[in-house]
């Protein structure tokens, strides 16, 4: 029978060692996701470390205008946060398109980003699956993936990445904080997902044992203007087939500011550079809005039941920026 | 020997007679979470029951070696094919399904072998190191690689009564129903619609899993605790499994959380009864969820392919269908869903010229049976998506198309059964359709939240996807019609035992009998009719159990008609009895004991007038009354195997609706703003519950229209077996429900009451779905339609 150890430290330092130390450890946030892959076989830890009891619990305001949020603050403190919600709604909005009240309130900000895929193969431990057991093939491509990815993905994975929250945090350029043993280190969330080239099993560019201890928001005065919306299968709890977060500043007329990241259609959290950088001084025109998305989803690949995807995006991404440039309505 | 007992034995004192709307004796119990359902039974020393299931859709069993598995230390038994000691199949209505695969699996997730462990996950990991060894078999799939040339033979040597007369022995069951002169109808139709329909495989997603606690007997028998629809027929099953005689195998209902037709057949209770046999320990199975995805059959999906034919204005001259049901690996309830499909396909219509065939195939998909509706959802997507496109094609008004061709008392069905109830399909499709339509663009005038629009009335709900840009509205009508209760021929019966005595000088009433309560409400209206009947306050529930006579199944919408009509026949005996011995005891006392029309009231027996003869107490001193019997529906005949006619069904009942939806097609998003439903219920036994049940109905129909779908693919493998990835309806999809209620009284049944479950399943789906085509134009000929069938690639 295998023994299952856990552990509830008060350090980082602790925490951090104990997992270095044990190569089967995992941390543990609310347990929401890892509890059910868990229970599916999927993933077999025989130690887990609880994050809860290390000091990431604050949301701080930070000399400059940014924010920093612990990593074991929980998803509903994070959407209902009075700064977060004035200066980051898109943040918040993100939050409240995901999951539900129960899940929210034990899910937290560290365990949110690094959930793994719903694809469905991955869930099912007798199946093969490049991400979870490496090299045995990626039978989604030819199998159920209506809910995968169409860009960014690789012939080992197709595979998209589910969390709401990222989607946010990329279009705002935020910083993920993370001790692995040898000091704190910043990495930029928007490469802390790796696409999967040839190597799926690897979701991010984290090492064993590294612990995310803080998401940090840097100031983005065009943030006060933005948005999160999603489109799923129902009304409330279920995730992205395809999600939109962007903040927006106009100024005479003309993009002045403008942030966008795409959910539910690739391996990470997408931010829309190519779309942003054609936007950057363009009119805020829906005409304008959709030149620019569709240059985004150019280079869209979609599978045989996920074309759909490339529409919805498009109008989706089109309607947010229209919103947010105080313009009624998108393209019919 | 202590066993946690589910609290059926309800007792309920106070009001509540036929007609009113008595609280459930178990509503508290359950809101607060105290009620004891089966997964929460418990026993001293018990231990736990564990299935190895198959991986493989259809595959050769090689060889099974179970040394490790027993070597597990906990480990109390591990059971396979081969040490099944009776009989080694069983069925609903054909026993084809091997209590233990023997040499063959035909469907993922069919049981192959059985640990019994001091605890769970050891009885989990000691199934996981049971090595079995498979070769896989090709796989029959659809109608065409079941009936393909060559094709696997999925059940060779069947012996079953529909054997002889199937096309092709991986067709479970086959149903013509013809009447008229197909080729002279032809000839007279000015307009012909035809349409191809598809069903995706729906679950019942009852929230309990399946769930039971064997207990070993010292008569060398057992007791099984457990949660099903039907004791008495889990028995008929298990005894011949098990070796034993029928006395000797004893069940009790236990908490039973959702049915809707999943706990039909049997799931756990034979392995957990086999296991406790062999162990001489109580044995307590729970599946997990995904196990529950597989342990239950399942709503058959269909393909269906329909011709309607009529006059330039309007009138059916003809209707041709054909309707493929795929029943999966094993029978289950194929051969009744096929009846209902082909004789209720032309829907509530009058048509002399109907030439309808329903099948079911056996394939090595999950097996598929009952669930609420069966057979009838199915061919209802279909006629009523028809008739919608008939009235275009005619430029008529959807609803007086309908009602044009809407059959009435006295109609003739397909089979040549007359319609000798009330049938007022033009008058529940009136209801809906004048109600007045709700307002548009609700999430603007939504008041209290400040922002100035409520996400929650818009397409897309709480994702915040839409600010009502390009939000379309689509109005879409559906009438369905569903038989009540068994057809066809079957000896359909319940019984009811009633007891009367007077406990501290109160008079108390006991029901028993074995109706399986799976939250329709049948124990609160028990109690209603038991109060009408007798006159007394206390009704006390018995626990449904084996003990007494059989209440047949809680399904086909026939429980308040079937037991309520048991019950309320025993209480009419029990009140004759009371009569007698007052008149015997009392009868000098008062002239008015040799009159007529004496009843029971709050306790006393009292005149046709009101006037108090006596007190139950007085008439009964320390007498019980204690009878039970039996109670049958009308006979109905089977169909004819060439032709389908025949008296086939017991009664019918119709329901409406009216689906108001705004689309966002552009994001592929549906809100379903209000479904407004009419039913004829004959008698609103008790209005609330009856509500409740069509609001149930209608949600259940919407989540078919809109999301709920049965993945099955790579292999005819379950691919989402979770709430996470299986989606049914959040209570932020549900959407407004006015109901109007009829109460035409049928005159064959109890009350003149009409079973109500399963009507308001039919048409919830179309309505939805003409909705959505009204609003984007789109044909949809698929349920359920998702985001990608509106947005377009
Ligand atoms: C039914 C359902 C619906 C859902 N719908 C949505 C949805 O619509 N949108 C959405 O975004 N999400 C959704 N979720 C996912 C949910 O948001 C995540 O499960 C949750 O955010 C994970 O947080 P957690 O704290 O519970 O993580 P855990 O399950 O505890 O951990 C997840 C992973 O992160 C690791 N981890 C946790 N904390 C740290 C840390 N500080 N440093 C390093 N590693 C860490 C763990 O080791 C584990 O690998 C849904 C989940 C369910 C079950
Ligand atoms: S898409 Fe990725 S996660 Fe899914 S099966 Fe393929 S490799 Fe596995």
């Amino acid at each position: 029978m295998r023994t299952l150890r856990y552990q509830r430290p008060e350090g980082v330092e602790a925490a951090v060692s104990a997992v270095n130390a044990t190569p089967g450890a995992r941390y543990l946030g609310g347990g929401t996701n890892l509890v059910d892959l868990m229970k599916l076989g999927v993933e077999t830890p025989d130690l887990l470390v609880d994050v809860s009891g290390l000091p990431h619990h604050d949301i701080e305001e930070l000399p400059g205008g940014g924010v920093r949020i612990g990593a074991a603050v929980r998803n509903s403190d994070l959407a209902a946060d009075p700064l977060v919600r004035t200066r980051y709604p898109v943040v918040s909005q993100a939050l409240l398109a995901g999951a539900s009240d129960q899940l929210r309130n034990v899910a937290t900000v560290g365990g949110n980003l690094l959930q793994r895929t719903r694809c469905l193969y991955f869930q099912d431990a007798g199946k093969p699956c490049n991400k979870r057991a490496p090299g045995t093939g990626c039978p989604a491509i030819e199998g159920v993936h209506r809910n995968l990815a169409i860009l960014g993905a690789s012939p080992h994975c197709v595979a998209t990445h589910p969390s709401d929250l990222a989607v946010a945090l990329a279009a705002l350029d935020a910083q993920v904080l993370v001790e692995g043993g040898t000091g704190p280190r910043e990495i930029p969330l928007t490469e802390l997902h790796r696409l999967p080239g040839d190597r799926p099993e690897r979701d991010t560019v984290l090492e064993h044992g590294d612990l995310i201890t803080h998401v940090r928001l840097p100031a983005a005065p065009e943030a006060v203007n933005s948005a999160y919306r999603k489109a799923r299968d129902r009304a409330s709890f279920a995730f992205a087939l395809s999600s939109v977060g962007a903040a927006l500043e106009v100024r005479d007329g003309l993009v002045h500011r403008v942030r966008l990241a795409l959910g539910g259609v690739a391996p990470k959290p997408w931010r829309a550079r190519a779309a942003e950088e054609r936007l950057r001084g363009a009119p805020a025109t829906p005409e304008a809005f959709t030149r620019a998305v569709e240059a985004e989803l150019s280079v869209a690949e979609p599978l045989r039941d996920n074309a759909f995807k490339v529409p919805l995006t498009r109008h989706l991404a089109v309607r947010v920026l229209c919103d947010l440039a105080g313009r009624a309505g998108g393209p019919r | 020997m202590d066993i946690l007992r589910t609290p059926t034995d309800l007792a309920q004192r106070g009001h509540g007679g036929v007609g009113e709307s008595a609280s459930r004796p178990d509503g508290v119990l359950k809101v607060t979470g105290e009620f004891a359902y089966a997964s929460d039974l418990w026993a001293r020393d018990m231990l736990w029951g564990h299935t190895l299931r198959s991986p493989h859709a259809h595959a050769e069993i090689v060889s099974v070696d179970t040394t490790e598995a027993l070597s597990v230390p906990g480990v109390h038994a591990v059971l396979t094919h081969a040490d099944l000691p009776a009989a080694t199949h069983y069925g609903l209505e054909i026993p084809d399904q091997p209590v233990l695969a023997g040499d063959v699996v035909r469907y993922h997730g069919e049981p192959v072998a059985l640990v019994a462990a001091d605890h769970p996950e050891t009885a989990r990991r000691a199934a996981a190191r049971i090595r079995v060894e498979y070769a896989e078999l090709p796989l029959v799939t659809d109608e065409s690689t079941a009936t393909a040339p060559g094709a696997p033979v999925l059940h060779p040597n069947r012996s079953d009564h529909y054997a002889d007369r199937v096309p092709h022995p991986n067709v479970v069951h086959h149903q013509p129903v013809r009447r008229g002169d197909l080729a002279a109808a032809k000839a007279r139709a000015e307009v012909v619609v035809t349409g191809e329909y598809e069903l995706g495989m729906q679950d019942q997603a009852p929230l309990g899993p399946e769930s039971g606690l064997a207990v070993p007997a010292e008569d060398g028998g057992v007791d099984l605790y457990v949660a099903t629809q039907w004791l008495h027929v889990d028995r008929e099953q298990l005894a011949p499994v098990l070796g034993l005689p029928r006395e000797l195998v004893r069940l009790t209902l236990s908490g039973v959380g959702g049915a809707f037709g999943a706990r039909e057949d049997l799931s756990m209770q034979a392995h957990a009864c086999l296991l406790a046999l062999r162990t001489g320990r109580p044995v307590k199975m729970v599946y997990s969820r995904d196990e529950s995805f597989v342990g239950h059959v399942h709503r058959h999906p269909a393909r269906l392919r329909y011709e309607h034919g009529a006059t330039r204005d309007g009138r059916l001259v003809y209707v041709r269908g054909r309707i493929v049901l795929d029943g999966g690996a094993y029978a289950s309830s194929s051969p009744a869903v096929v009846g209902n499909a082909a004789s209720l396909g032309l829907g509530p219509y009058v048509c002399d010229t109907v030439d309808i065939e329903a099948l079911a195939l056996y394939t090595n998909n999950p097996p598929c049976g009952a669930m609420r509706g069966f057979g009838a959802v199915q061919a209802c997507f279909a006629y009523e998506s028809q008739m919608d496109r008939l009235a275009a094609e005619l430029g008529m008004d959807p609803v007086s198309l309908r009602q044009l061709n809407a059959m009435s008392q006295g109609a003739t069905m397909p089979t040549g059964q007359p319609v000798d109830a009330p049938a007022p399909v033009a008058e529940l499709l009136r209801l809906v359709r004048d109600r007045p339509l709700p307002p548009p663009r609700q999430w603007e005038t939504a008041v209290g939240t400040g922002t100035g629009f409520d996400l929650r009335a818009l397409p897309g709900g709480l994702s915040n996807t839409t600010r009502g840009e390009g939000v379309v509205r689509g109005v879409g009508y559906a009438v369905g019609i569903k038989n009540v209760g068994f057809s066809e021929g079957y000896d359909d019966y319940s019984t009811a035992r009633v007891r009367l005595e007077v406990v501290n000088g109160e008079p108390v009433v006991l029901v028993h009998t074995a109706m399986a309560e799976v939250g329709q409400g049948g124990v609160t209206v028990q109690a209603q009719i038991a109060r009408t009947e007798l006159g007394v306050a206390k009704v006390v529930l018995h626990p449904a159990d084996t003990r007494v006579g059989s209440a047949g199944s809680t399904s086909a919408s026939r429980q308040t008609y079937m037991t309520g009509g048991a019950v309320r026949n025993t209480c009419l005996l029990v009140r004759e009895e009371v009569l007698r011995l007052g008149r015997e005891r009392l009868g000098d006392t008062h002239p008015g004991w040799r009159g007529d029309g004496l009843w029971l009231r709050d306790g006393a027996v009292v005149t046709a007038g009101g006037e108090v003869l006596a007190d139950l107490a007085q008439v009964l001193g320390d007498d019980v009354i204690d009878l039970e019997r039996e109670f049958r529906h009308r006979p109905t005949e089977p169909l004819d195997p060439e032709n389908g006619q025949g008296f086939g069904h017991v009664q019918y009942s119709f329901c409406a609706h009216r689906a108001v939806v705004e689309v966002d097609a552009e994001l592929g998003l549906v809100k379903v703003v209000e479904l407004a439903a009419a039913q004829d219920v004959g008698r609103a036994m008790n209005p609330q519950a009856v509500v409740g049940q069509i609001h149930g109905g209608s949600v259940q129909g919407l989540g078919l229209a809109v999301m709920e779908e049965i993945v099955v693919a790579d292999g005819a493998r379950v691919r989402n077996p979770s709430f996470t990835d299986y989606l049914i309806p959040t209570i932020l999809d549900t959407p407004t429900m006015p109901v109007d209620v009829l109460e035409l009284a049928d005159e064959h049944a109890p009350y003149g009451l009409r079973g109500i479950g399963e009507a308001p399943t039919l048409s919830s789906t179309p309505a939805v779905v003409a909705a959505i085509r009204a609003a984007t134009g789109l044909a949809l000929r698929r349920v359920p339609v998702r985001p990608e069938h509106l947005t377009g690639t």
